[in-house]
């Protein structure tokens, strides 16, 4: 690619220029620094450079007894704490043997889609900010405020629950929590509609997003993305319906999929993947048995020697935790599957070519959390 | 008609500039907390006032982040005597996990939230300083004692 020289301008440099973004941009959603040669308006590379949001949770594991992962587990991908709590839990019942109760089951997937609608809402939010609006950002975080309550209602915390464990959940719904549920469900589908005709709809963003960033099928594979950016290139992998846990395997829910994989797709796949989540919030607080929510257990958890790699369908792709056991209290090896991170690397893929004004929109289009790339 | 879905944003728009305002006043407005809200660990005493704490221990033992620290002295008649039990709140992350692992209700995850300080001295607390901790009750009955000359085995791949 040749250096855009500018007409009727001597003696101006019109070589390539190296600058970063991040890592302290609002557009980065946290701490995410990019350095991006540009051509002109034109990215012609880009780099992401991690590590400014490494807290060695994987280290951390380490040293910490089987019941206290999910504490570890919150603050990785902060946004849906409830997955990453959920897959370490899985992981730990997996090792030990544990028969988790069936309403436990239930009030898992119950309180992932509420958490899944929460962090779709605040990527919503963040996502039109990077496109230049505004306004949508106050409505989305109308609803997510309505479904951290609900979350702080049952769990006890907004962001950090400490909810759920190897054995079940810490505690039962609610009465209040189940009515502020209800009332969730009962304005959420006209406000997405809302949403999604204010962004969605609106012709300017349109433009925007159409055949920008695309990750075709085979790409998306080879680049190891889950979830909606693997969706929306057309592939129907999920892993609530492809290895089913918690009680999705008795739950009705739709996957949707894009058909091109450009920044459109991954919009509207998100949107129906919010309103497929309210589906089964409904289901759940339906079809909700009654019984004991955590297993009967030893104070301590020692399971057999052996490793296990459990995974769960995040908002951002497929959360997986890979523990490997020697018989001790704690974990020998404690491995965290954090999607972000292939997403980051489809992000250095799709960005050159596409100008500089998209970069953040790029960003925001692949829902990453750093926290959770660099854990 | 291309236009069509900017001037949809827009009524949107409008019809949220009319609605009553979502958000509250705070701190002259304060929202009800939950039950369930865990915030800063408290320390909690019976009804003559005082500490339900035993100096077992438990809590120090289940805090993931060393928060707690309890200085006890065992004494050869009596319950224990706490000389301090601090609590680094700047570092607690509130999971609870020292308030389930308390066998006798002597902590709890208070709801005091505004916890800021002007002095960072202030998120060491003292939970209880130089007090008589409460004496174990024997409500269970005593753990059968082993049988002499057997050590206790313990093999470190076993299940609990």
């Amino acid at each position: 690619m040749s250096p855009r020289a500018a007409e009727h301008v001597e003696h101006t440099a019109t070589g390539r220029m190296v600058f970063d973004v991040g890592s302290q941009h609002p557009s980065t959603h946290g701490l995410l620094r990019l350095a991006i040669e540009t051509d002109g308006e034109e990215i012609v590379s880009a780099e992401a450079c991690l590590g400014f949001l490494h807290r060695g949770i994987e280290k951390l594991g380490e040293h910490r007894r089987y019941h206290q992962l999910p504490t570890l587990m919150d603050r990785g991908d902060y946004l849906s704490g409830i997955h990453g709590e959920l897959a370490s839990a899985l992981a730990v019942e997996r090792l030990r043997g544990i028969e988790v109760p069936p309403k436990a089951h239930w009030l898992r997937s119950l309180l992932g889609e509420i958490n899944r609608i929460a962090s779709h809402m605040a990527w919503y939010g963040t996502f039109g900010r990077d496109a230049g609006v505004t306004s949508h950002f106050f409505y989305s975080m109308r609803d997510r405020e309505a479904l951290l309550d609900i979350l702080e209602a049952v769990t006890g915390q907004r962001m950090t629950f400490n909810y759920v464990r190897p054995g079940g959940v810490i505690a039962d719904l609610t009465v209040v929590a189940e009515s502020k549920i209800r009332r969730f469900l009962r304005t959420f589908d006209a406000h997405l509609d809302e949403h999604q005709t204010f962004l969605g709809g609106n012709e300017l963003l349109q433009k925007r997003l159409r055949g920008v960033g695309v990750i075709d099928r085979d790409s998306a594979m080879s680049l190891g993305l889950t979830g909606a950016n693997l969706r929306a290139s057309g592939v129907p992998y999920d892993v609530r319906r492809d290895r089913p846990y918690a009680a999705y395997s008795e739950l009705e829910f739709g996957i949707p999929i894009g058909t091109t994989g450009d920044a459109m797709d991954r919009y509207l796949v998100r949107i129906e993947e919010m309103r497929q989540a309210a589906r089964i919030v409904r289901q759940c607080i339906e079809g909700l048995p009654e019984g004991a929510v955590m297993a009967k257990l030893p104070k301590a958890l020692r399971p057999r020697e052996g490793e296990t790699y459990a995974c769960v369908e995040s908002p951002r792709g497929e959360l997986g935790v890979h523990l490997v056991a020697d018989g001790s209290e704690t974990p020998r090896r404690f491995h965290y599957r954090a999607p972000s991170l292939f997403a980051i690397a489809a992000l250095e893929q799709m960005l050159p070519g596409t100008l500089l004004a998209d970069a953040a929109l790029l960003v925001g289009s692949v829902d990453i959390v750093p926290g959770e790339v660099e854990r | 008609m291309w236009g069509e879905g900017i001037l949809a944003g827009m009524r949107i728009t409008v019809r949220n500039m009319m609605r009553e305002p979502m958000t509250v006043n705070y701190p002259h407005v304060k929202l009800e907390l939950p039950d369930r809200a865990r915030w800063a660990v408290a320390a909690k005493y019976d009804a003559e006032g005082k500490p339900r704490c035993t100096a077992c221990r438990a809590c120090v033992r289940a805090c993931p982040h060393h928060v707690l620290v309890l200085d006890s002295t065992r004494r050869k008649k009596g319950p224990k005597h706490i000389d301090r039990y601090t609590y680094e709140v700047g570092a607690c992350m509130m999971c609870g996990l020292c308030v389930e692992a308390c066998s006798f209700d002597a902590i709890e995850m208070s709801r005091t939230y505004e916890l800021a300080c002007l002095d960072r001295k202030e998120l060491t607390r003292d939970l209880l300083r130089d007090v008589d901790a409460a004496a174990v009750e024997q409500t269970n009955s005593p753990k059968p004692k082993r049988p002499a000359g057997r050590k206790r085995k313990r093999s470190k791949t076993a299940d609990e």
